[in-house]
């Protein structure tokens, strides 16, 4: 809660908390946790509940300030969309006749995330985003008594850092550990590794394979013939799913003593969140694109992880993802598993490298590009072999795409 | 217009100062934006407040130095004044900025409709009246910029020519020889001090036991000596019971107080929201019972995404640039920004009277009812060479700061200044005060010389334990 504003009737709003649409695939979801227990000051757009649906783990922010006079539902309790979970107050806790339900209110559009991905950012002033605007003075003061501004609870209007939060702050010595709240991305991104970590034993294997196609790819320019920008991602991606064909236990979940195995191929693409988490959007049903296609729902799913536009569904039942090169000088990164799947591909940087080919019977170097692909597995249905097998297929179809006829 | 609602990211009712701000600052970002006027783009502030009056002002300023001139060896004669022409002139500074303010909206591609936006259920806004009534808006955000208009006295029937309000007295094209000015608040004085410096025979009634009430004590003494020193007569805690038309104006009655007969009388006892008809049924918005529409720091009302900014918003001060800047906040906020909100308590204010008043931060008074222990010190104008030369040493630079243990001056809580150009100089103040500079940290820069804001200089000197000139 941030600190009492100064109107005294600011917090007056009646409003009834109901489940918001999640997702065009989720008529309901349990509620797992209340952020607040009744009785608690909160202010518009505060965490409220986390809800359960399906894979998706949501935050919901409340859609107005005041005090929690009622809660609805309980934890563990399955609730369906436009249900009311809550109801909030007054801050005198005088509950007078409801304005306006706010039921079908646009209320903050809450942040999608799938187990798989940590969340959207809310287009909402969080109590987190405590204005780091400091006056000169107060900036003077911090770094004087070696203290990280961050580290500082303002008291000013927005959380910010007065004279006196500094001269404080700096009384009780420098800033040694900086605590810093984690953020509900970080925060699901790690309860989402942990629980990886857990379920699946992890084995990693790296093959370099040939990647001259990116030179042909660069011959004919990097973009579909109808101008859409083909990526590393697009490129491998599209011989990853043709070599699943081959290889689909690599595309399955297991449950309990059976591993199943899923017809369909919805490829997940790891994406970063700054300062810290991810996002697994998803492109369903993959089999079977052209690359011209894969091109197009790439990106598409960037274009709209940027504008934030992306909903719930684009986030759930991926059956296996690819991590792109983190940098452009990675060799490879090793992925841990985005649960339930057995498999995630990570694909290092294309470099130039010297290669060595036969001509007319003599062995020459020449300039070439090369690749390291990298396959996390889950080492209870899967073993070093058939990923490093998988990998060689991924590279001898990458090489055997023909980039002209099929951008 | 077609009857079909288009859909904006913004729409903002109202285009003064907080809606414009709003409406630029949105457009800037990339958002598309409508914008709902019932009369002129510019508002309050640019056609019947700030700028006008600022204009009237202005006209006894030069009035002055024509009649100062004679000190620098000039000969004139006793100047006359043909006020239609000042008048004239004002017409046309404010056309100018309605223009260019114009055309800063069209270039920025934000739509504007001719009409009285209301607020309706969904974040829909309906016209009416006017050249595109009927037109239907919905935003994703709304933000209501309706302002406020003068407030009347029971009694005092407004016609224009006897009863006035500002929104009457700023079209005159020419000057009573007698006024009553009933509100010694801003703007009143100012009113009182142009009328007075311009010929007219003022008499200013307060109900309140001082003018400019919300200033610092010293700063308005300044200004209620001046004003006396200029033959204006100031009723202070005063009852107004009505008033007696004749042929040639009106007499005036106050309770155990004789009769004042003037020509006109001007009332300016504040500003109401202009909140009638803004909202339709179930918008969720909530007023206070004054009419003022209620808004948290961050602008937000009690409706999802409807904010609102400016003189409509209750609880805040009723200035053209606290509109600016709430407008801001709120458009920072719409677009998930890190935003500070408006610290009301240091907001800077200027009243342009003479002599100005400028100030920031806390009054003595006031920091010493919030508990603080306080240092407090003064510098007149009259020590100021810059003052000497232009002959206007009228004044005084108040600062107040809070004490230290040791009994030294710490953090700067208030800059009080009255006196020539303080609204100009409000300045150094206004950032000392907002970035919680101590005395001697303020006063370790320095000021121009020769310049009237070595009073200020001089003054956080003073306060910072040894002044040059002031003890």
């Amino acid at each position: 809660m941030r600190h009492c504003s100064r109107w005294p009737d600011e917090d007056s709003t009646l409003a009834d908390v109901t489940l918001p649409s999640l997702g065009e695939s989720v008529t309901e979801g349990i509620i797992t946790r209340w952020m607040k227990s009744v009785g608690d000051i909160i202010e518009r757009d505060e965490p409220l509940f986390e809800i359960s649906t399906d894979k998706v783990d949501s935050e919901l922010p409340s859609p107005a300030a005041g005090v929690l006079l009622k809660i609805l539902a309980n934890e563990g309790d399955t609730v369906g969309v436009g249900a009311v979970v809550a109801v909030i107050g007054e801050l005198d806790g005088a509950s007078t006749e409801s304005p306006a339900p706010v039921a079908d209110a646009p209320v903050a559009a809450p942040s999608p995330s799938a187990s798989s991905a940590p969340s959207l950012p809310s287009n909402a002033v969080t109590s987190s985003e405590k204005g780091l605007v400091v006056s000169p003075i107060v900036r003077r003061i911090l770094d004087g008594g070696g203290v990280d501004a961050r580290a500082v609870q303002g008291t000013g209007p927005g959380g910010s850092i007065t004279r006196r939060d500094a001269e404080s702050a700096v009384a009780n010595g420098p800033t040694d550990d900086l605590p810093i709240a984690l953020t509900p991305g970080m925060r699901r991104m790690a309860q989402h590794m942990v629980d990886s970590v857990r379920t699946s034993p992890h084995g990693f294997v790296a093959v370099e394979v040939d990647a001259s196609v990116f030179i042909k790819l660069d011959a004919v320019g990097r973009t579909t013939s109808d101008g859409t920008p083909i990526n590393d991602e697009a490129l491998v991606g599209l011989a990853a799913v043709r070599a699943l064909a081959e290889f689909d236990f690599f595309n399955a979940t297991v449950a309990g003593d059976d591993l199943i195995i899923h017809r369909t191929i919805n490829l997940g693409f790891v994406r970063s969140l700054q300062p810290a988490g991810m996002l697994v959007p998803v492109v369903h049903a993959a089999g079977g694109l052209t690359l011209r296609a894969l091109a197009h729902r790439l990106n598409d799913l960037s274009d709209r992880v940027e504008s934030r536009q992306l909903t719930t569904d684009d986030l759930l039942g991926g059956t296996f993802s690819l991590l792109a090169a983190p940098t452009p000088s990675t060799l490879v990164a090793m992925p841990l598993l985005i649960q339930p799947n057995v498999a995630a591909l990570s694909v290092g940087a294309v470099r130039h490298a010297p290669v060595v080919v036969v001509r007319d019977g003599v062995e020459v170097v020449e300039p070439g590009r090369r690749l390291v692909l990298g396959l996390s597995f889950d080492h209870r249905v899967a073993d070093p072999v058939s990923a490093a097998k998988y990998l060689e297929r991924v590279g001898e179809l990458l090489a055997a795409i023909d980039v002209n006829a099929e951008r | 217009m077609a009857s079909e609602s288009k859909q904006f990211d913004v729409v903002v009712i109202g285009g003064g100062p907080g809606g414009y701000a709003a409406a630029l600052y949105a457009a800037a970002a990339g958002l598309s934006v409508a914008l709902v006027e019932r009369d002129k783009v510019g508002g309050t502030c640019l056609h019947r407040g700030c700028i006008p009056a600022k204009e009237f002002l202005e006209t006894a300023h030069v009035l002055r130095t024509i009649e100062h001139a004679g000190a620098f060896g000039f000969t004139t004669s006793a100047p006359t004044v043909d006020f239609s022409v000042s008048q004239n002139r004002k017409n046309e500074v404010v056309d100018q900025l309605h223009k260019g303010l114009s055309g800063l909206l069209k270039g920025r591609k934000i739509e504007v409709l001719e009409g009285t936006g209301r607020l309706d259920a969904n974040n829909t806004v309906s016209v009416f009246d006017g050249a595109d009534a009927g037109a239907t808006l919905v935003g994703r955000n709304v933000i209501l910029a309706a302002g406020s208009v003068p407030r009347t006295l029971p009694g005092f029937e407004v016609d224009g020519s006897v009863i006035l309000t500002s929104d009457e007295f700023l079209a005159l094209s020419a000057l009573p020889a007698s006024a009553a000015v009933i509100g010694g608040g801003a703007i009143g004085c100012e009113f009182a001090s142009m009328l007075s410096d311009m010929g007219s025979k003022v008499t200013i009634v307060e109900g309140l036991p001082s003018i400019l009430a919300g200033c610092d004590t010293e700063v308005a003494s300044v200004v209620q000596r001046s004003f006396k020193k200029r033959g204006i007569d100031i009723v202070t805690n005063a009852k107004v019971t009505g008033h007696t038309p004749s042929k040639s104006g009106t007499t005036l009655h106050l309770d155990g107080v004789d009769d004042v007969e003037v020509e006109m009388v001007i009332v300016s006892v504040g500003r109401r929201p202009r909140t009638e008809g803004l909202l339709g049924e179930a918008t969720g918005v909530e007023l206070d019972e004054r009419g003022f529409v209620v808004a948290d720091e961050y602008m937000r009302t009690a409706a999802p995404n409807v904010f609102a900014v400016g003189d409509v918003v209750a609880g805040t001060p009723q200035l053209a640039h606290v509109g600016f800047a709430e407008a801001i906040v709120a458009i920072k906020t719409i677009l998930g920004e890190v935003t500070v909100p408006v610290n009301y308590d240091r907001v800077p204010w200027a009243i342009y009277t003479n002599p100005e008043v400028a100030f920031c931060g806390l009054t003595e008074a006031a920091a010493k009812e919030r508990g603080y222990n306080v240092v407090v010190k003064k510098d007149p104008f009259a020590g100021n060479g810059r003052a000497r030369i232009i002959g206007d040493t009228e004044g005084v630079v108040k600062i107040i700061a809070e004490k230290n243990a040791d009994g030294t001056a710490g953090q700067l809580l208030g800059v009080h200044m009255a006196g020539p150009w303080v609204t100009e100089q409000l300045g150094a103040g206004y950032f000392a005060v907002n970035w919680e500079a101590t005395a001697s940290e303020a006063a370790a820069l320095i000021q121009p010389h020769p310049s009237l804001s070595e009073t200020f200089g001089e003054t956080l000197l003073a306060l910072a334990g040894r002044g040059l000139h002031v003890g």
